[in-house]
């Protein structure tokens, strides 16, 4: 037990993550919590490999618990619940510690301004349960610890004589809860962080629970930020062009400001929008605005496809093993070449990303259910000219986040109307802004190529890409992109390759493009598991080779996470339908990736349907590592899954006249329930780390339906959405 | 304009622009904030409510439409937290919902095909059912209203 916890504490330590946690008891702050020293996770993650940043913005998850007077524990999450279920996953920790029962935990989130919560991190890159596995589990012991030596004290007793069970303290004839004793309780003792309870004695983790957050989505009394109101709140639509880089040529506002029940039309620089009493209102005369637009550039589609493509700007080399690039071109006549193409999509969340602002004299409120409160709290801040600690950004619970919910305008723009109009103001985007005027998964090409010797070994393998940046500017400025090249931590996420091929080389060639690209699940998973699974597959049909024993083949004699692949193949070909004997209408297709060290791997069916793509079932096995909560686990292979459906089959955003041309989710077609397979989920834990969930099991699965259809059809498809390139599909004549 | 209507049961008397949708009455007048606003376009199906019986998408559906009727709300679905309707108990039963936004109007068209089709097959849930959901809770979704069919099963017998 002490050996392992103490391997813990040295991988925590060489992570290097700021952690910072306290505890309140009886309404005061008496003890904090400072695990590792305050050092940057980019870096280190870039010592480890090619490893994403976990968040946009800077890593420091600070967090709370106090407990309550009815004997529960409030705990405070500095991640946000999204779906994703963390406050799950964090209430399992904290109760195991805590010795209480799951339900005692009510988790709720953190704010940038709650006092000791100065600082909040921001929640993506699938990292919010390995993040914290340690510090919670830690602050909660510690937070137990205290009390019973405090109950000691009251009662006259040894400490060791102290045993605690469902919240209550008992010592011979002595009992007492955790609230009485800390409503009694004024001088603390804090112990040293006592040594965490051993892997074989958790009730909760690893085990499957209910959701903390299940009753109250099932009785719809969630607090999402549209449904969150302030006393004499105002209601304000803005006015977006929907044009890039559009600006007002004309506009009339008379019209809008006669409107019903409007409070004021604003004007100020480039921000236009209506403030009234109801959002309809807002609505209705936000439609009576008159204006035009300037538009620099009517974009289209095609310049789309001719920016991003490989070979138009410079190279930025990610992975260079033996000499694949003299081989290749050494022996032309030889080389297998295949290009691939990703669309660009969006996050189409269910819920608009609005926001409440309420800006005061001394403090500024903002309620917004965002990923990431801190740069929110930053933006809001700057805009209006105040220092960052006279903004409270207060987490509502997300509809949805992907990737979408980071950052944008509407909650400085709602700061702004609500210093204008004096009131608290809530700003809601319509379902076309957020389609037209959002952040985007851009579009991607690939170009690999093989060079197979006559043994049918794969000698030689070149992986070029062209993907525009999605982060790197974001976080770094324009230096990073000078000094480094590309955005390699993101657009060449999943670059690599990582099967044993003694010659192989991944270039990124970055790009810019008039739309504002940006992270979607997966980040660059998504784009570069089609490519690299695809041509895998092309390679083995090529060499006449089963696609999962040549996968095996290459991996096996690999490292750790190599010889994890490896035996997640094997497993899903024991547990799919792979060995059996495949009906005429049905095609089968595999995949397979490793996104930060996570192994997800797919096997999908599919028929064709009067040349619509089905797809009947899909078997994932997801190798996390260790598995904290695995109910929330499968729930995340089951929608990581069906947004790989969708995005695989159907996601597009086309670009025409220089704008987007979807406006609604008529014009985005996304699986619905008519597009649900069988999904059956396999949680391997075949390592002793722990790894992320959120995110890899998206990528293999379009991939795998290419795969699956090319199986079935012996049609190639080699650019996404799946369905459109199966209809636009021409036979070569040779 | 005077509109008078019931909402789960409760009386609703509202001075309202008639062209209003009942979405945005109901959640802003009448503070009933589980019907969500989704596309406003009856795409997505998460502002579903029943009116009279019959399954609605409210963001589309002006207010002036439900003078008299009655209306239902993901609130009024089950009597008390106590006598769940079996599609909030399934919905429990299978953990459906992930970020929860679009559960409401998920549940709503869920009972309304329960309620026309005690019986349902996975392919009638497949074929009635178009709400869009993001987060991937589909498959639950179609387990918890086949449940939820037993459930109701169950109850009548």
């Amino acid at each position: 037990m002490a050996t392992e916890n103490k391997t813990e504490k040295n991988k925590f330590s060489r992570r290097k993550f700021l952690q910072r946690g306290a505890i309140v008891m009886g309404g005061t702050v008496v003890a904090s919590y400072l695990g590792c020293s305050p050092l940057r996770r980019f870096a280190a993650q870039k010592v480890e490999g090619m490893d994403l940043p976990a968040t946009i913005s800077s890593f420091k998850p600070d967090f709370w618990f106090q407990v309550l007077a009815d004997n529960s524990i409030l705990m405070k999450s500095p991640k946000v619940e999204m779906g994703q279920g963390i406050f799950t996953g964090y209430a399992m920790m904290a109760a195991e510690e805590l010795e209480v029962p799951l339900e005692q935990i009510k988790v709720e989130h953190a704010s940038t301004g709650s006092g000791i919560i100065d600082v909040n991190g921001a929640t993506g890159g699938s990292n919010s349960t390995l993040a914290l596995f340690t510090p919670i589990r830690e602050v909660a012991a510690t937070m137990r610890e205290m009390l019973k030596i405090a109950a000691a004290k009251k009662w006259g007793v040894k400490v060791e004589t102290v045993s605690v069970k469902n919240g209550l303290l008992t010592s011979g004839t002595h009992s007492n809860t955790y609230a009485e004793i800390s409503a009694e309780t004024k001088d603390w003792e804090i112990p040293k962080t006592p040594i965490l309870k051993d892997k074989s004695t958790f009730k909760y983790i690893g085990k499957t629970v209910k959701r903390v957050d299940l009753k109250a989505k099932v009785m719809a009394t969630t607090k999402y930020t549209i449904d969150t109101e302030l006393p004499e709140m105002l209601h304000a639509v803005t006015l977006e062009s929907p044009y890039f880089e559009g600006k007002i040529k004309t506009i009339d506002l008379s019209k809008a400001e006669k409107s019903n029940d409007v409070v004021k039309v604003v004007r100020k620089d480039e921000l236009v929008a209506v403030v009234a009493k109801t959002h309809y209102a807002a609505l209705k005369a936000i439609e009576k605005i008159e204006v035009t637009w300037d538009v620099p550039k009517k974009w289209q589609q095609a310049d789309m496809e001719a920016i991003v493509t490989v070979g138009k700007t410079k190279a930025t080399n990610i992975q260079k093993e033996g000499k694949a690039a003299s081989i290749i071109e050494d022996n032309q006549a030889e080389v297998f070449k295949q290009e691939y193409r990703t669309s660009i999509a969006t996050h189409a969340p269910m819920e608009v990303f609005g926001s409440i602002a309420y800006v005061e004299k001394d403090k500024t409120t903002i309620i917004i259910g965002t990923q990431s409160p801190e740069s929110i709290q930053k933006q809001v801040a700057k805009t209006l000219n105040i220092n960052s600690d006279k903004v409270d950004v207060q987490v509502a619970f997300l509809g949805g986040g992907f990737g979408r919910k980071g950052s944008g305008r509407n909650a400085s723009n709602a700061a702004i109307l609500s210093q204008i109009v004096g009131k608290p103001v809530k700003l809601l985007p319509t379902r076309e802004q957020e389609f037209q005027n959002s952040v985007y998964r851009p579009n991607s090409h690939h170009v690999l190529q093989a060079k197979i010797d006559k043994n049918g070994k794969i000698e030689a393998i070149i992986h070029d890409q062209a993907t525009p940046d999605m982060i790197l500017k974001m976080i770094a400025g324009d230096m990073a992109i000078k000094v480094m090249g590309a955005d390699w931590v993101s657009a060449g996420h999943g670059a690599s390759i990582l099967y044993n091929v003694p010659n192989k080389t991944v270039n990124i060639w970055n790009t810019e493009v008039p739309y504002h690209a940006s992270i979607w699940r997966g980040v660059g998973m998504f784009a570069n598991t089609f490519a690299i699974e695809s041509f895998m597959d092309e390679l083995a049909v090529k060499t006449k080779k089963d696609p999962i024993a040549m996968r095996i083949e290459l991996l096996k004699n690999g490292d750790e996470l190599e010889k994890r692949m490896a035996l997640a193949l094997t497993t899903i070909q024991e547990k799919s339908s792979w060995n059996s004997v495949k009906p005429a209408n049905i095609g089968r297709g595999i995949a397979i990736c490793s996104d930060r060290k996570t192994v997800a791997v797919a096997v999908v069916e599919v028929e064709i349907v009067e040349g619509k793509i089905q797809v009947k079932s899909v078997v994932q096995a997801l190798d996390v590592g260790f598995a904290v909560n695995p109910e929330g686990i499968r729930s995340q292979i089951e929608g990581a899954t069906m947004m790989g459906i969708s995005g695989a089959l159907f996601e597009e955003v086309l670009v025409k006249d220089g704008q987007m041309a979807v406006t609604n989710y008529h014009e985005y077609p996304m699986a619905t329930l008519a597009d649900t397979p069988d999904i059956q989920s396999i949680i391997l834990e075949n390592s002793e780390e722990m790894y992320g969930v959120g995110e890899p099991p998206i990528a293999p699965i379009a991939p795998a339906i290419a795969n699956a259809i090319f199986n079935l059809t012996g049609k190639r498809l080699r650019q996404l959405p799946l369905q459109k390139a199966l209809d636009n599909y021409k036979e070569l004549k040779v | 304009m005077k509109i008078n209507f019931t909402v789960n049961g409760k009386p609703a008397n509202l001075e309202i622009d008639p062209e209003m949708p009942l979405l945005w009455a109901i959640r802003d007048e009448l503070k009933l904030t589980g019907t969500k606003f989704g596309c406003g376009k009856a795409l997505c199906g998460a502002c579903s409510v029943h009116v009279d019986g019959d399954l609605v998408r409210s963001c589309s559906y002006p207010v002036n439409l439900v003078e008299g009727k009655n209306i239902t709300t993901i609130e009024g679905l089950s009597p008390d937290e106590t006598h769940l309707h079996p599609i909030q108990e399934a919905w429990l039963e299978l953990q459906v919902p992930q970020c929860g936004y679009c559960q409401p109007g998920f549940m709503m068209a869920a009972a309304k095909l329960l309620q026309e089709n005690p019986n349902p097959t996975e392919d009638d849930i497949k074929a009635n059912i178009s709400n869009i959901c993001r987060c991937g809770t589909h498959p639950r979704i179609i387990k918890a209203i086949m449940k939820a069919s037993e459930l109701q099963k169950i109850a009548k017998n």
